[in-house]
């Protein structure tokens, strides 16, 4: 790894410097301007952005490398983060952050899928007020809920995250909307936006939070909102990262052609 | 209704913020809806939001602002949120010239998914930084007459200009709408008190609408 860091260049180092005071900014590992946790997190980035040219380095990876780096040297922080993204374990998680965030698109459209099914009220609330997952589960799924979330319910996800998978995310994701259910479903758009990034501290009690994730079955919906979601972007979607322009082409098409189906 | 909009308002503008990462987008953006600025902010992942309401003229105007993650890869997810905007604020940051050569292309992409008649005003962030200046007020300006966008300089950290800057793009909406609603006595980009507007489908994340406005 060191001979990463010292002896390449790196498309990304500016953007990995630029980030470096902007993560964890207040964690007191992190704080000092140039000390040893900041030097440790340009590291390990820079490492992986040569590691893997393809995924450089994108904002959000910076979350995952500061959490390991709390509690690994770099080496083993550096080649855990190579571990998670080509999938070792788990399934590889790269395509949270190659060209086109194909696997963020993925996971927000299971997402949404399995708050239909599991909240069918809020889903419904949520289609009426217009509300995307985008707009406010995109750090969960990039930083696995490293960005935003209390430190110690971090950690506690991690745990599983780490032993079991990504599914644990999905899980947390609908216990938080499950605990805040009878409110959320109350607010107009703009306050369920607040809410849904400002959850009330009983329900990030991790001991509140966790039993209740684990109670929630959907690694089987999970499998099938996949091939659903594959199914409904062959063709067009896979094409989009090699071929932006085309895309949007195919887009004025199609909606020229529903414009003048509709009657 | 077990709600309604508590604040009250006669026009409801969308305006997104964008240009490279680090420019200082989110602080602009804490500096005009709470009057804030955060030495220690984090980087912006995915999309973040604020409204705030200005009084232009002698209306209420309300703006829906969505401050988007820099990163060129982020545009995956940020650029579904241009449609629909009927302003911008296109930032760069006056000491790195990178991200003003950048401008060009962020203006392209505001063009293809935005309606022509958008306001957008090329905004110089971090001008308290005298000393390390790297783009000068006459480029930058002479770009803006070409580009016909709107310019000014600002610092969220001194709170200069920033004031100014939104309150500019609002009252040149304001004007773009008034002048419209006049041509055309209808407009779908906009959104007059009490009406509820359905934009694309449900998916569609532009789609700004007022809640509980038909039910009193």
């Amino acid at each position: 790894m060191r001979q990463l860091v010292i002896y390449e260049t790196s498309a990304s180092e500016l953007d990995i410097i630029r980030d470096i005071s902007r993560t964890f900014p207040s964690h007191v590992f992190f704080q000092q301007r140039h000390g040893p946790g900041q030097r440790s997190l340009y590291n390990v980035l820079k490492a992986y952005s040569v590691y893997d040219r393809d995924v450089g380095y994108v904002q959000g990876m910076g979350f995952l490398a500061g959490l390991l780096l709390l509690y690994m040297s770099e080496e083993d922080a550096f080649w855990l983060l190579v571990a998670l993204l080509k999938g070792a374990v788990h399934a590889p998680m790269e395509g949270l952050y190659l060209v086109g965030l194909p696997l963020v698109q993925q996971y927000l459209f299971q997402f949404e899928q399995l708050v239909k099914e599991h909240l069918p009220k809020l889903g419904q609330h949520f289609s009426q007020e217009m509300i995307n997952p985008s707009m406010y589960a995109s750090q969960w799924f990039i930083t696995i809920f490293s960005y935003s979330f209390p430190f110690p319910l971090a950690l506690r996800i991690w745990d599983v995250f780490l032993y079991e998978g990504f599914q644990i995310v999905f899980q947390v994701g609908l216990a938080l909307l499950k605990l805040c259910h009878d409110e959320l479903v109350k607010l107009p758009f703009e306050k369920l936006i607040h809410a849904l990034r400002n959850f009330p501290e009983d329900a990030m009690d991790p001991d509140t939070l966790l039993p209740l994730a684990f109670s929630i079955k959907v690694s089987k919906r999970l499998e099938e909102l996949k091939q659903e979601y594959e199914e409904k972007n062959k063709g067009s979607l896979t094409q989009s990262v090699s071929n932006n322009k085309q895309l949007k082409h195919l887009h004025s098409l199609k909606s020229k052609q529903l414009l003048s189906k509709s009657p | 209704m077990a709600y309604r909009a508590d604040d009250d308002y006669d026009y409801l503008f969308k305006v997104v913020l964008i240009g490279d990462s680090g420019v200082g987008k989110s602080n602009l953006l804490s500096r005009f809806t709470r009057n804030e600025f955060s030495l220690e902010s984090k980087s912006t992942i995915g999309v973040e939001f604020a409204t705030r309401s200005i009084h232009v003229d002698d209306k209420v105007v309300k703006a829906q602002i969505w401050d988007t993650a820099g990163q060129e890869r982020y545009r995956a997810i940020t650029s579904a949120y241009y449609r629909g905007a009927v302003g911008a604020l296109l930032v760069y940051d006056v000491t790195r010239h990178v991200t003003f050569e950048n401008v060009e292309r962020w203006l392209k992409e505001l063009r293809d998914h935005t309606d022509t008649n958008i306001v957008i005003m090329l905004v110089g962030n971090k001008a308290d930084l005298r000393h390390l200046r790297a783009v000068s007020t006459e480029d930058a300006k002479a770009f803006a007459e070409k580009e016909n966008t709107f310019f000014m300089e600002t610092s969220a950290l001194e709170s200069m200009n920033v004031e100014n800057a939104f309150t500019e793009v609002l009252t040149q909406i304001h004007r773009v709408v008034s002048r419209k609603a006049l041509e055309v006595g209808d407009d779908s980009t906009t959104l007059p008190k009490g009406q509820t507007i359905n934009v694309g489908s449900k998916d569609d994340v532009s789609a700004v609408k007022k809640a509980g406005c038909c039910s009193a």
